[in-house]
């Protein structure tokens, strides 16, 4: 149906709504005294309140009020616009008028659940409405435009949220562009053994899928590189990724790793990044055995065949000193390129998913748990990396001196519940403590003792296995470790004294261990700042990317377009992380699938003849949708990337940028009805 | 790190009864009880109620058993919990000074060393019972001439608030001489109060042993109020603490710095001037009341590493996680009261760490720690000579 437009000069006539919410608005306002108020107001043909407005008949009845008075306009006096600008501007749309000739107003967040005095808030009630029955006069009808979507996607960090969702939206056809920073995918579940709930091995569930997104027709995988650049808006990203050098043709290293055994430096020598450091490679080296893409890199750090130190601009020099024996044993492959550079690739995709995922508290920040101090005192990464079969110690648990442990502590919440570091519960600790403490007990036959606040193990499953893993006779003491030192009474074996109340018997206990794991906890990417900026997304004050609504949009962000997936939104186990995935590639996809975007018409235009040409607005502007127009010396503002912030027409020193729905005769005659007086 | 806490005004009428409502009882409500603060009390092995249990204990109104026990009085205030504590709750200078005065009122009589040195403070205005009269005594063999603000009658930069041990003991006179000479080196221009000075009564606050403390704070007040200065230095780590955190409610406006804190300011300046090296390994002990209780660690070890030939090694706890020398919260007097009760010196503990360290010299930056560590010395074996000094004995000796 062809939207009514009121003629010009056809009498404003007005419909008025004031909703109850059940007892949300009703008990705070006086409703109809509110409503038979309204009725006295100008160009107010009806005044009703009513229960539900967003009831099936609440929306009837405006509709039918249109058909039957007549009306041209439409005031609902209910809750936020956010929840249901949209419900009455399409019940306004249905009986024929243009949507936009409806106006909510807000008596319920700004009004009824923020005041406790009936009669003032009744008062506040009529004020607002009066605003809105001397606004809507001046509204026109106004179009909503579609602009067609990009279907390709980028996702951000190929840990397994990442992963996950780049698998999902690949499956459904979409062309994806997964960008890791690292040499290789898998992000922290790749470095596990087992994991909880289910003690399941962690690289036989992951390797399959990363395994998947390396040979997927419809992935486009970028390790070792990083966004640089974002622009444009949902729909229509810009996007330009640095592709750092590894000195290897990606498309010929066939991940033979002849030139690793080929390599001068006969034995590993520098510390290995993905066994953080506990264990050796080479200056050529795969990051670890299931590596997507199982292809090697070369560390211009320590190669000979570079020169030592980087360039102040971060490169490298090639200093063609070594015999380059791994060249040789490469042969006819030619994949490696000592001369390789930084690459840029600019693309545009319609949507975006953050997958950046956390990282983990440093424990020098509380020295008292002497980490970085006592050799023997270890995080819990870097324990996963020796409990794991492909690990620097191949599985064994072993000290920094060889010995076996035969005692071992886990503190938990290190750097977690804690306001002189991190606040925050990280949500995974106590569960991946338990897993641990049976790892360890498993391999070694160990003494374990776990030291925990609060033992925290939500979620489907993981009760039933605290209490599998505490029948395996754990010492599970609830107090938190509070000094670790070294025994007095010890040689040179490198134990320590771990001590703390144990609360639950009221005595201070002094455990000499050989092994402290430390549970340390989540938290958000130093970086993640920056990538906030990039990608213009909100945090929280802890520095996790912010959902949209914490229930009902809990991956969407506050920009259109971009969702989040994983632990860049806040500590999560696999199984949530996977779900949220799973969620943001579907959030994507509905974009997608749709075909095009529907803007607000709220956005602002210039009046060409009043534009003096003066530029002020252009710099202004966030989404950079205003651009000169030499030949005519106008601004111009490109409709589509304009969000309607209005910024630009407060900036114009000449007053010739509107913006509809907030023009001046909008906001003025609005101005007056909320100062007009009330009824006491 | 470890959060530092900001001089924060405690209104002086909250008791027991009334704690729960204020702001830092409050953040008493927020306890997880994880026992943080009892497992690293020095103490707590030998606490019938640890910090987190006597905080569980007012939260669930048992308190009359708590203070039945003794158990408090064990508390040596040393900052320990209340710095590790992950709730930011204010036990050791709120809540457990609370229970200890009403643990003192309680059991009758109190541990006799300690009521004496209370009367002496409240009497002489030092807790050694010596004559106030004799407290500027010291002054004729500092060397350069010490300033009196009476006759001096002129608004100065620096009020030194000299303090009880370091003008009355031998060894704590040494800490006020070398003090001198460096003032003196470096043209300060300050005045002392003389025999006009009382005690700062610090540990009164951290025994809460309120009437006492408030009578101390009000005279010393009354006695500030009658001169302009600009600044307060104390080489005293305790009366800092007092003017830095308590004073401040009866009207002090001036700030309040150590004597380390002062010369690290002037460290510029001061630097060329250590010419004679020391060749010394040294350790620094961190004093509870400058280092766990205003964050202050670095300047001790900064002065100490500007002296020519100073090497510096660290104990096994050092700065957070130091270990108390036992003096503080009232424990400077009842030493003989834990041994009767059994408990071991927690100077004895201290100096065995720092014998563990080879070092020759065991630096310290307040008054208290000289004559408890001096005499921990003497029972403790060891083998290799090591002596007490203070910082700013070591930084004088190091001016040419
Ligand atoms: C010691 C430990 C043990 C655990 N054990 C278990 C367990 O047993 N079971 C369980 O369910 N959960 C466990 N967890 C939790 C689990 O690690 C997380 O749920 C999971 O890793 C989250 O995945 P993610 O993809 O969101 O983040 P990550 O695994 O952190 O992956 C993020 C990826 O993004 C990349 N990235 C970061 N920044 C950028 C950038 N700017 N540009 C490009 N890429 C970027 C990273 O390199 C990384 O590859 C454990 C956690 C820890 C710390
Ligand atoms: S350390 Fe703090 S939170 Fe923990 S039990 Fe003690 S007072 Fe409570
Ligand atoms: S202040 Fe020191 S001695 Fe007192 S309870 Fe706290 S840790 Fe123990």
């Amino acid at each position: 149906m062809k939207p009514i437009v009121p003629k010009k000069h056809e009498p404003v006539r007005i419909g008025y709504y004031i909703c109850h919410c059940g007892t949300n608005i009703a008990a705070m306002v006086d409703v109809e005294a509110v409503a038979k108020y309204v009725a006295t107001l100008p160009n107010v043909a009806v005044s009703r309140h009513y229960k539900y407005m967003c009831s099936d008949p609440g929306q009837e009845l405006i509709q039918q009020d249109i058909r039957e008075h007549r009306l041209n306009r439409i005031v609902v006096e209910a809750c936020s616009p956010l929840l249901h600008e949209h419900t009455f501007r399409k019940a306004t749309e249905a009986a024929g008028l243009n949507p936009f000739y409806c106006q909510m107003v807000n008596t319920r967040e700004h009004n009824s659940w923020v005041h406790t005095d009936r009669a003032e808030a009744t008062r506040k009630a009529m004020a607002l409405a009066h605003a809105a029955i001397e606004r809507v006069p001046h509204h026109k009808s106004l179009e909503v435009k579609k602009v067609p979507i990009n279907p390709d996607v980028l996702i951000v960090g190929g840990g397994i949220a990442g992963i996950h969702a780049a698998l999902t939206l690949a499956n459904a056809g979409k062309m994806v562009y997964l960008v890791e920073r690292e040499p290789t995918i898998g992000g922290h579940m790749a470095k596990f053994d087992k994991t909880y709930p289910t003690l399941d091995c962690a690289m036989c569930v992951l390797s399959p899928k990363m395994a998947a997104v390396g040979s997927h027709p419809n992935i486009h995988l970028w390790t070792y590189s990083e966004v640089a650049k974002v622009d444009g808006y949902v729909g229509n990203f810009q996007v330009t990724v640095r592709r750092k050098p590894r000195y290897i043709v990606e498309d010929l290293c066939t991940g033979c790793q002849e030139c690793v055994a080929a390599c001068v430096f006969k034995e590993p020598k520098f510390p290995d990044e993905f066994n953080l450091g506990l264990g050796k490679r080479k200056p050529v080296f795969l990051p670890f055995a299931q590596a997507i893409p199982p292809i090697v890199m070369i560390d211009p750090e320590v190669c000979l065949n570079f020169k030592r130190g980087k360039n102040p601009d971060g490169t490298h020099t090639v200093s063609d000193k070594c015999k380059k024996t791994c060249v040789q044993a490469c042969g006819d492959r030619k994949a490696i390129d000592f001369k390789q550079t930084e690459e840029t690739k600019n693309i545009t995709v319609g949507t975006i998913v953050m997958a950046t995922g956390f990282k983990i508290f440093d424990a020098r920040r509380t020295p008292f748990f002497g980490y970085g101090i006592y050799p023997n005192v270890y995080n819990a990464l870097e324990v996963e990396r020796l409990i794991n079969a492909s690990g620097p110690t191949e599985g064994e648990i072993v000290l920094r001196n060889g010995q076996r442990p035969k005692k071992v502590a886990i503190v938990h919440c290190v750097g977690s519940r804690d306001e002189n570091t991190n606040r925050w519960c990280s949500r995974v600790c106590c569960l991946y403590s338990l897993k641990l403490a049976h790892l360890i007990k498993e391999h070694t036959d160990a003494e374990v003792y776990n030291f925990y606040i609060d033992m925290r193990t939500p979620g489907k499953g993981m009760e039933e296995f605290y209490n599998r893993v505490a029948e395996e006779g754990m010492h599970l003491i609830r107090g938190k470790v509070a000094d670790v030192y070294p025994d007095p009474n010890d040689g040179a074996t490198g134990r320590v004294v771990v001590q703390a109340e144990d609360t639950l018997t009221n005595k201070i206990l002094k455990i000499p261990v050989d092994m402290v794991v430390l549970s340390v906890g989540l938290e958000p990417h130093p970086e993640a700042d920056n990538l906030r900026r990039l990608f213009n997304l909100s945090c929280s004050s802890e520095g996790w990317f912010l959902e949209r609504h914490v229930k009902l949009a809990p991956v969407s962000t506050f920009t259109d377009g971009i969702f989040l997936a994983g632990c860049c939104q806040g500590p999560k186990d696999i199984p949530d992380s996977v779900a949220q995935a799973g969620a943001a590639a579907a959030e994507a996809m509905a974009l997608i699938d749709k075909g095009h975007i529907e803007q607000e018409p709220n956005t602002a235009y210039i009046l060409a003849d009043e534009c003096s040409g003066c530029k002020s607005c252009i710099p202004l502007c966030p989404y950079s949708a205003i651009s000169f127009d030499e030949s005519r010396q106008k601004a111009i503002i490109n409709e589509a990337l304009c969000k309607g912030c209005g910024t630009c027409v407060a900036a114009c020193p000449s007053g010739s940028i509107v913006q509809n729905l907030f023009e001046d005769d909008e906001i003025f005659s609005e101005i007056e009805g909320l100062l007009a007086p009330v009824p006491a | 790190m470890v959060a530092t806490r900001e001089p924060a005004v405690v209104d002086r009428t909250t008791t027991l009864e009334t704690l729960l409502q204020t702001p830092a009882g409050k953040r008493m409500m927020t306890c997880i009880q994880c026992g943080t603060c009892g497992g690293t009390c020095p103490y707590g092995d030998t606490m019938d109620f640890s910090p987190r249990l006597v905080i569980n204990m007012l939260r669930g109104g048992f308190m009359d058993e708590v203070i039945k026990s003794e158990s408090l009085l064990q508390c040596v205030a040393c900052y320990a919990c209340m710095a590790k504590c992950p709730r930011g709750i204010r036990l050791t200078d709120v809540l457990l000074p609370l229970v200890k005065e009403q643990v003192l009122v309680t059991h009758t009589p109190m541990p006799a060393e300690f009521q004496k040195s209370l009367e002496n403070m409240n009497r002489y205005g030092n807790p050694m019972g010596e004559s106030p009269r004799k407290r500027a005594a010291w002054t004729a063999t500092a060397g350069v001439k010490i300033p009196i603000m009476a006759e001096l009658k002129r608004e100065v930069d620096v009020l030194w608030f000299v303090e009880c041990y370091t003008s009355f003991y031998a060894r704590g006179q040494d800490n006020s001489r070398a003090t001198a000479r460096l003032f003196n080196a470096l043209g300060v221009d300050f005045a002392i109060l003389g025999n006009e000075e009382k005690c700062a009564g610090e540990c009164g606050q951290l025994t809460w042993e309120s009437g006492l403390f408030e009578s101390l704070a009000e005279y010393n007040m009354k006695v500030f109020n009658k001169y302009k200065f600009r600044r307060l230095v104390t080489g005293d780590a305790h009366a800092y603490n007092a003017f830095h955190f308590r004073y401040p409610m009866f009207g002090l406006t001036q700030p309040a710095e150590h004597t380390t804190q002062f010369l690290a300011r002037h460290l510029d300046r001061l630097k060329p001037m250590l010419k004679k090296p020391l060749d010394l390994t040294v350790t620094y002990h961190d004093a509870c009341c400058l280092g766990r209780a205003t964050g202050s660690y670095d300047e001790g070890r900064a002065l100490l590493q500007a002296i020519p030939g100073v090497k510096l090694v660290e104990m096994v706890h050092n700065r957070v996680n130091s270990l108390c020398c036992g003096g503080g919260g009232g424990g400077m007097w009842l030493d003989t009261y834990y041994k009767q009760k059994g408990m071991d010196r927690l100077s004895d503990r201290r100096v065995k760490e720092a014998i563990a360290t080879g070092a020759d010299v065991l630096a310290v930056a307040c008054p208290y720690e000289i004559s408890r560590f001096e005499d921990a010395l003497k029972v403790v074996p060891h083998t290799k000579p090591i002596v007490v000094r203070d910082v700013v004995e070591l930084l004088a000796e190091s001016l040419a």
